[in-house]
């Protein structure tokens, strides 16, 4: 009988979503080595077939990804089920903001949850290199709030005439907002075409203009620099007895020899679930007992203002306001942080099949009933609200649930710390009343709104600090007990900040790729 | 829809069991297609949508409705996005309930009026579509594949439209089209007959 199909390489990336496609892409470009990737799900579809694919969407509602998640893959508490070449960032929304300079001192400055051990100047050169690969554009907020060490790689995603008149709104309320920062070319770059207003960003753009990871993986394959292997299951992580990680061990999942992965680095970039469960399965980097613990993100209240404005929904439907004017609380006040957006919308103004007395109307009564209702427009207003994560919002292996090999799936239950749960209700009734003030300002209604269970933006699992015993991986993403195993991304997040997450993670693991470089050769030797 | 004698009846059923089910609803969406009634579902649109969109406006939405539905397919899956882990898929095509309520349209049309519906003044043929809506939970113009009714099927899918936007606003928006990103700032133009 055969043994396993061996693969060596130099270095030997577990996942290939952007987290992945930014590590793979710095080391290909300054270091000469060898980089392989192992990704569990299928290939994505190719640029070229995804104007087809979105007009299915856009017709019938179907998935414009198609086999993005395997089967059997079923797992309490996941935010998204997919999984292939890019991972979930094929359909994410392109929205980069940075986190702001209080997310990584939240304990030095309020007295909450924990500091990260790195600081917003420390990451400010690695956001601005993840701009750059992905091609950010945007608007330089107030340097107070917004602070950078370069400018925007390119220029911000204009404002619409919607939203152009939302930020005449909110200006009246004494909130300054500006265009939200984005991976969408606002003009050509790097070989992609400039945005031209399709509006389906998320889940996808169908001519390029939003960054994906799969541009990488396709420049890196047809360079030669990386290899990638798809529907492919690491199962193990091995260390040897000093605690270096020798393999990984894989399942081809359509058939075939197993396979055996060896290098002299490991890079675990599977997100916030498929990186602690791989650690867990394994029985790796746990000596602190936190992988899999204090996963993190963030919640959101939501709302929708009427406004005597006259809006035009559909002018740049994904593309909205963002303001960073509430991510420093007063000392003394209450921990309360949160973000704000502003979107056009079309909520509460959509055609309607019958009347306020139930009349069913049809013919030329149904447009003038639309057009009345649409004389003035709705805003979409938003906050994501910093939650701090309790040790035991965790994931863990699930033994009621398996993979067709017998591994146990993860699951996921999700818990505030008590001082985050302890504000909850009052963080929430804070932003509805600025939302209500807001709305009062420009003469409007705040109409409804509505706070999601859920934490967007998901990390965690594998936090990183300074101490061994109460964080899983260094700064770097080293993990503190094996030197040659590193996680890349979310994961590592201490806390989830109050703003999506994407560039954060992209940071941070190009900071982990520069680490794991200093131990490889450079390209111009 | 004809009666078939009962040994055809029996032949058909035992046919169809050994059938894979796919096969058997894509089947059924075909013969459904191809039974549909231009004349009465253009009499319909006629009556259910605004006269602004004209003539010419009318049969392209319908026309637009029938590649639609004909491309309507069973079983597929959902856009799934963050916040689930479930999975849905497209229901059951429509076509069979809309092509028979289409039909059902033009025999109430002859009962009542003894003329085929096309041939009903504007007024008639709503008052007809009223009659028969009546009573129904008439829902939204979202998911208008769920329609329950073939005259919200087709409303839903021309209120779903840029263009329905588009006449709505009096202006050229073009929601969901590829547009300069730099006449974003700018108010829409306003829609003219010739644009």
């Amino acid at each position: 009988m055969s043994g396993p199909r061996v693969v060596e390489s130099d270095v030997c990336i577990i996942g290939s979503g952007i987290s992945a496609a930014m590590v793979a892409e710095k080391l290909a470009e300054e270091r000469n080595a060898t980089i392989v990737v192992v990704e569990a799900g299928a290939e994505s579809d190719r640029l070229g077939q995804r104007t087809a694919l979105r007009r299915r969407f856009l017709d019938y509602g179907e998935s414009p990804w198609r086999n993005d998640h395997l089967d059997g893959y079923d797992v309490d508490g996941i935010q998204s089920r997919s999984m292939q070449v890019g991972g979930l960032a094929m359909h994410w929304g392109g929205v980069t903001p940075r986190f702001s300079p209080e997310d990584f001192k939240v304990k030095s400055l309020y007295g909450v949850g924990h500091d990260w051990p790195l600081s917003y100047e420390d990451l400010d050169p690695w956001y601005q290199e993840a701009e750059v690969r992905m091609g950010v554009g945007g608007e330089q907020g107030p340097p107070d709030m917004d602070p950078r060490g370069k400018p925007f790689p390119l220029p911000a995603i204009p404002l619409s005439h919607n939203l152009l008149q939302l930020r005449d709104w909110v200006t009246k309320a004494g909130i300054a907002m500006w265009s939200q920062p984005s991976a969408k070319n606002p003009v050509p770059y790097r070989g992609r075409p400039a945005c031209c207003r399709n509006d389906t960003c998320s889940p996808v753009c169908p001519i390029g203009a939003k960054y994906s990871p799969d541009f990488t993986w396709d420049a890196l394959r047809k360079s030669g620099r990386a290899t990638l292997h798809t529907r492919t299951m690491v199962r193990r992580l091995v260390k040897d007895g000093s605690g270096r990680i020798t393999h990984a061990t894989a399942r081809a999942l359509d058939g075939g020899a197993d396979l055996e992965y060896r290098a002299r680095t490991f890079v675990v970039a599977g997100g916030y679930v498929w990186s602690s469960h791989l650690l867990l399965l394994s029985g790796l980097a746990n000596s602190s007992g936190l992988v899999g613990k204090y996963l993190t993100g963030h919640r959101n209240v939501s709302g929708f203002v009427s406004l005597p404005l006259r809006l035009y929904p559909g002018m740049n439907t994904q593309h909205s306001l963002v303001s960073k004017q509430f991510m420093r609380v007063p000392r003394s006040d209450r921990y309360l942080r949160h973000d704000l957006r502003v979107w056009e919308s079309s909520f509460g103004r959509e055609p309607r099949l019958a009347d306020d007395q139930g009349k069913l109307l049809l013919g030329d009564e149904l447009l003038a009933d639309w057009r009345r209702r649409t004389a003035t427009g709705t805003a979409r207003v938003r906050a994501y609200y910093d939650v701090i994560p309790d040790r035991e919002s965790a994931l863990s292996l699930d033994t009621a649930k398996r993979t067709a090999w017998g591994d146990p799936l993860p699951k996921l239950a999700w818990r505030d710390a008590p001082e985050s749960a302890a504000l909850q209700e009052w963080s929430e009734g804070r932003i509805r009343v600025l939302f209500a003030d807001l709305a009062r300002a420009g003469g409007g209604t705040l109409l409804t709104t509505r706070s999601d269970s859920f934490q967007d933006h998901p990390a965690g699992g594998c936090r990183m600090g300074d101490d061994p015993a109460m964080s899983v991986t260094d700064s770097w993403g080293r993990t503190h007990d094996h030197e040659n195993l590193f996680v890349a991304g979310a994961p590592t997040c201490v806390t989830g900040g109050c703003a999506n997450g994407t560039l954060t993670f992209c940071a941070l693991a190009l900071r982990t790729a520069a680490k794991i470089g200093e131990g490889l050769r450079s390209r111009a030797h | 829809m004809p009666i078939l004698p009962l040994s055809r009846r029996r032949l058909l059923l035992q046919s169809v069991a050994w059938v894979p089910l796919p096969f058997v609803a894509r089947r059924l969406h075909a013969l459904a297609i191809a039974a549909l009634d231009p004349r009465t579902l253009r009499a319909l649109g006629a009556a259910v949508l605004p006269s602004e969109l004209g003539p010419t406006g009318i049969e392209r939405v319908v026309a637009g409705f029938e590649r639609w539905l004909a491309g309507y397919r069973e079983g597929v899956e959902l856009v799934h996005g963050y916040g689930t882990e479930e999975l849905r898929s497209t229901g059951p095509s429509p076509a069979a309930r809309w092509t028979t309520q289409v039909l059902a349209l033009e025999a109430e049309a002859r009962s009542r009026h003894t003329k085929a519906f096309a041939q009903l003044s504007i007024a008639e043929r709503q008052s007809l579509v009223r009659a028969v809506l009546e009573g129904q939970r008439i829902g939204s113009l979202t998911q208008f594949d769920r329609a329950p009714h073939v005259a919200l099927g087709l409303l839903g899918y021309f209120y779903s439209s840029p263009e329905a936007a588009d006449l709505c606003y009096q202006a050229r928006i073009g929601a969901n089209t590829c547009r300069p990103l730099a006449d974003s700032s700018r108010q829409p133009v306003p829609l003219t007959r010739s644009n």
